[in-house]
């Protein structure tokens, strides 16, 4: 809730850390605005709500006319740089062709981890903050100007703000530019409103509207850099060559190839960047272009150190664990009902397991669903840009620029001190780092990892040259952090047309008891998301969660663990639809109180008439999901078999709250759907001894052109908060797919994918 | 064809090379091997970053350009086997500093591009499809170019406008 303070404070946060968020508005002069949260919550005594990560806005209003709006998230496809600028566009009181939006560099405020599905959605309110302070503090100026102190005789409009002399009604218009100055002044911070007025949303402009993105012109015409696309006429070029066998190191420094520049070992990594100590698990091989020390990579004859494990990193045993595990007792986590205090979740499945056993009686469905791992292959391989600058002794780094593909540009900083203060003894700072975030050629949760960027400047350190290293496909797809791979088994009573026991036991990795983020013994929320805060009235119920050690990595992949627990949950759902004799929307929209997802449903309801009127061999499946906030529901029309499905169209209803534009809404659906689909049919990556079967989209198959659904959307608008777009649509569509073609075929999907094995050529 | 092999492409090129690219000569290209793909000549050896790489095998066809007018993916094609020919990319599709081209123009109007890595070659095939005389959804018949944000839709929609 807002509070009120009486010494208000104008924005100042350029006095605290001028730096590099500095350097523009000193440029060209005028105001200048970075805003955090605790930035927030000075401005104008403002408090605002405290659930959200640190903002991320930067605004600029120059004394030339120019309104520069900077952003510190990664453009990766999802439109944020257009989002974003719309939000302050907004509030700020501007017309949508008087914006410039700038990517950030790397600055503690400004930059974020991009990630969540939160990059334009969970910044709402501080932007909205952000573009009311930076307004409020024009219009002090122009008081100072006036001598007039009545906020209700000024308005702000198009870049201006006018004020309406009371008595003569005169009006004097001040164009920014003008008050941009002043507007830094402790004189008009002194004039600050206790409490910053926002827009009613009825009167919004800009948020809510299909704005054009403002990225895309430049990715029609080839200009886009992506981190891949950073050349330099001195530059080198390094191809990463990792040790096939997972956790393997390297036994010996390999011979430099005649023809090759260098031969570097490079350190692993953990995902924050902090070099894993006396293990090299790869070795870059560098040459004036990519084709070459890729040649040379490819045929370097390098010896290995495998771990004793080796052997055990295998799909087949993995898979076989998996199921151990989930029949055993003894090691389940609690996730759902939560623990009272000071019972851990191992505790609590001894305490409330029993009785969902004893609910369940005989259940009426008892079925265990499993997924594989799967990569994420981003369009864009792995690769990173460094240029380091040294003294003249030519020992010494005094400058490190990066220019690289990141969802996490503030560790790529960290990354890069860490390596290069552990090589020399004077010590470099974050504000010797610069670290460029290009465009990424999709990111998909991957491009949060550090192990690409470490390894850039491990090579740059040793070779003295600007370099980009670049992953080959083979060793992007080979050397991944998988979405991890999950046995589930649900377990259900249906008594009459309610379910009165649920069970459900995910037996997975954890992303992030790898990472150290989480202590043993505690609930990985990654993998238990998607069977948690169902929707339904599940009566006694409880989900359970196994970590399994498989000695894999594994990461972020597009909607985490809910792309695995909403296959096994709505396919669940929809076969005692089936055992009750219901329609599949009938008997979720009984056991559903929520009115949102109730309406979502509805429109889903409403927009796949088609459903009743199918051609002979044709059938629909549905399914729900809801992700952090934003409920989407699927309905998909498929028609074949098991051996040959083609999936024909989807409806996708969505409630993702205020809508900011709502084209991008459609276009992340559109995505979302495409990312299940692919893993639906074909996405599988399988382990021999330690090795990754899948180097290449030649067996690693992703749908075509050819192959897609007509896909329509409906964004219903409920106007609660707003809340992510761009992971909620890939979850639904494999219990969608797999329950029309089990009504199609009356067998049960329970694995995914559904065509393993598939190849594709050219 | 005459009697014999053909001779290869090393032995009958001169290096360094002379390539047209987007209605320009660049001479002097020096090149390790007149078996480079020219994706990587294009990128590395003349900064030319539009024509993307994405899997090197032919398969998804980011790396696609035209070249006297036919699509061709680049990632495995020989330099040496485009002296002489009329190369045409990305950046040379419209007047520099315009997206004029019809199909640049209906991905425009379409919002086509999401992280955008792929559509350089996508572009790139459709304007090899409008060359070759096909419109509207013949060409989407024949994208097979790799999209894993999933733009598929809206590229056939906007291929429908041409």
């Amino acid at each position: 809730m807002p509070t009120n303070t009486q010494t208000p404070i104008a924005p100042t946060a350029k006095k605290k850390n001028m730096g590099r968020r500095g350097f523009l508005a000193s440029a060209i002069g005028g105001l200048s605005i970075a805003f955090a949260l605790p930035d927030a919550a000075r401005i104008f005594g403002i408090q605002a709500a405290t659930n959200q990560q640190l903002s991320n806005a930067y605004i600029v209003v120059g004394t030339d006319g120019t309104i520069t709006l900077l952003f510190g998230g990664s453009e990766m496809g999802q439109g944020i740089k257009t989002g974003l600028a719309q939000i302050l566009a907004e509030e700020l009181m501007i017309d949508w062709n008087q914006v410039t939006v700038k990517q950030s560099l790397v600055d503690p405020v400004v930059t974020y981890i991009t990630g969540g599905s939160s990059a334009v959605s969970g910044r709402y309110n501080n932007l909205r903050l952000a573009g009311a302070a930076a307004r409020e503090a024009l219009i002090a100026a122009a008081m100072l100007q006036t001598g007039d102190k009545t906020r209700a005789n000024y308005a702000a409009a198009s870049g201006a703000v006018t004020y309406t002399n009371p008595s003569t009604q005169a009006k004097t218009k001040f164009l920014y530019k003008t008050l941009a100055t002043a507007a830094n002044s402790a004189a008009a911070q002194a004039l600050g409103p206790a409490v910053l007025p926002l827009t009613d949303p009825a009167n919004f402009r800009i948020i809510g509207k299909s704005i054009a993105r403002v990225d895309i012109p430049s990715k029609v015409d080839g200009s886009a850099k992506f981190g891949i696309d950073i050349w330099f006429k001195d530059m080198v070029f390094a191809a990463i060559k990792h040790c096939p066998t997972i956790g393997g190191t390297l036994a010996s420094t390999p011979k430099k190839p005649s023809g090759a520049m260098a031969v570097v070992p490079c350190k692993a990594s953990d995902n924050r960047g902090a070099v894993v100590a006396g293990s090299f698990n790869a070795v870059a091989v560098v040459a004036g272009d990519t084709w070459s020390a890729k040649n040379m990579a490819n045929s370097l004859a390098v010896s290995w150190k495998l771990p004793a494990s080796t052997a055990n990193v295998d799909t087949t045993a993995l898979f076989a664990e998996a199921h151990t595990l989930l029949a055993s007792s003894g090691q389940a986590l609690t996730a759902e009902p939560k623990p009272a205090a000071g019972v851990t979740a191992l505790q609590q499945t001894a305490i409330a397991e029993p009785g969902v056993l004893a609910s369940l009686g005989t259940p009426t469905v008892d079925a265990t669903y499993s997924v594989p791992y799967l990569a994420h292959a981003t369009m864009e391989v792995l690769n990173c840009s460094v240029r380091l600058t040294y003294d003249a002794s030519n020992t010494t780094v005094t400058m490190c620029e990066i220019w690289t593909p990141t969802q996490a540009a503030n560790w790529v900083s960290a990354t890069a001190i860490g390596l290069i203060n552990a090589a020399q003894s004077a010590p470099i700072t974050a504000s010797n780092v610069i670290v460029n975030t290009t465009f990424l050629g999709g990111g998909l949760g991957r491009k949060i990892e550090q192990d690409y960027v470490s390894q850039a400047v491990q090579v740059a350190l040793a070779v003295k040259k600007p370099v980009k290293l670049t992953w080959m496909r083979e060793e992007d797809m080979a050397h991944d952090n998988y979405r991890p791979m999950a046995v589930v088994n649900v377990k259900a009573k249906l008594t009459g047309s309610s379910i009165s026991a649920f069970y459900a036991r995910n037996v997975s990795s954890s992303i992030l008891g790898q990472r150290g983020w989480i202590p043993p013994g505690a609930v990985d929320s990654q993998a238990v998301e998607g069977m948690v805060g169902l929707p339904y009235a599940l009566g006694n119920h409880i989900a359970e969660w196994v970590p399994q050690n498989a000695g894999i990595p594994v990461g972020f992949w597009r909607s985490v663990g809910s792309s695995i627990n909403t296959f096994a949950v709505e396919c669940t759902i929809d076969e005692l639809a089936q055992k009750a004799n219901m329609d599949p929307f009938d008997f979720r929209y009984q056991l559903i109180s929520d009115p949102r997802t109730k309406a979502v449903l509805d429109a889903a309801r409403n927009m796949s008439t088609w459903r009743n009127s199918l051609p002979a061999g044709h059938a629909w499946g549905l399914a729900i999901a809801e992700w952090n906030g934003t409920i989407v529901v699927e309905v998909a029309e498929v028609s074949g078999s098991a051996t040959s499905l083609r999936v024909h169209r989807v409806a996708c209803a969505v409630d993702c709250g205020t809508v900011i534009n709502p084209n991008q809404v459609e276009a992340q659906m559109q995505g979302g759907i495409v990312h299940g689909l692919n893993a639906t049919l074909y996405g599988e990556v399988t382990f021999t001894a330690g090795k990754a079967k899948q180097r290449n989209f030649s067996n690693y198959r992703m749908i075509r052109l050819g192959e897609m659904p007509e896909i329509s959307v409906q964004v219903v608008q409920s106007g609660v908060k707003p809340s992510g777009t761009g992971e909620p649509a890939v979850p639904p569509i494999a219990p969608a797919i797999a329950n029309a073609l089990s009504r199609l075929t009356k067998t049960r999907i329970r694995t995914l994918p559904l065509f393993p094995g598939a190849t594709m050529g050219d | 064809m005459g009697a014999g092999p053909l001779p290869l492409a090393q032995e009958i090129l001169n290096l360094p090379l002379t390539l047209n690219i987007n209605g320009q000569t660049y001479s002097n290209i020096n090149v390790p091997d007149s078996g480079m793909p020219l994706l990587w000549v294009l990128r590395d050896i003349l900064g030319l970053t539009g024509t993307k790489y994405g899997c090197g095998i032919e398969i998804c066809a980011a790396c696609t350009v035209l070249i006297d007018g036919q699509p061709e993916k680049t990632c495995e094609f020989d330099v040496g086997s485009a002296v002489g020919k009329q190369i045409l990319t990305i950046e040379g599709l419209s007047p520099a500093g315009t997206q004029s081209h019809p199909v640049q123009q209906a991905w425009i109007a379409g919002q086509v591009p999401q992280c955008g890595y792929c559509q350089p070659g996508m572009i790139m095939a459709c304007v090899g499809a409008i060359k070759a005389g096909h419109r509207g959804s013949e060409i989407a018949g024949e994208l097979e170019n790799l999209c894993i944000c999933g733009t598929y839709q809206r590229v056939r929609n906007a291929v429908s406008t041409l």
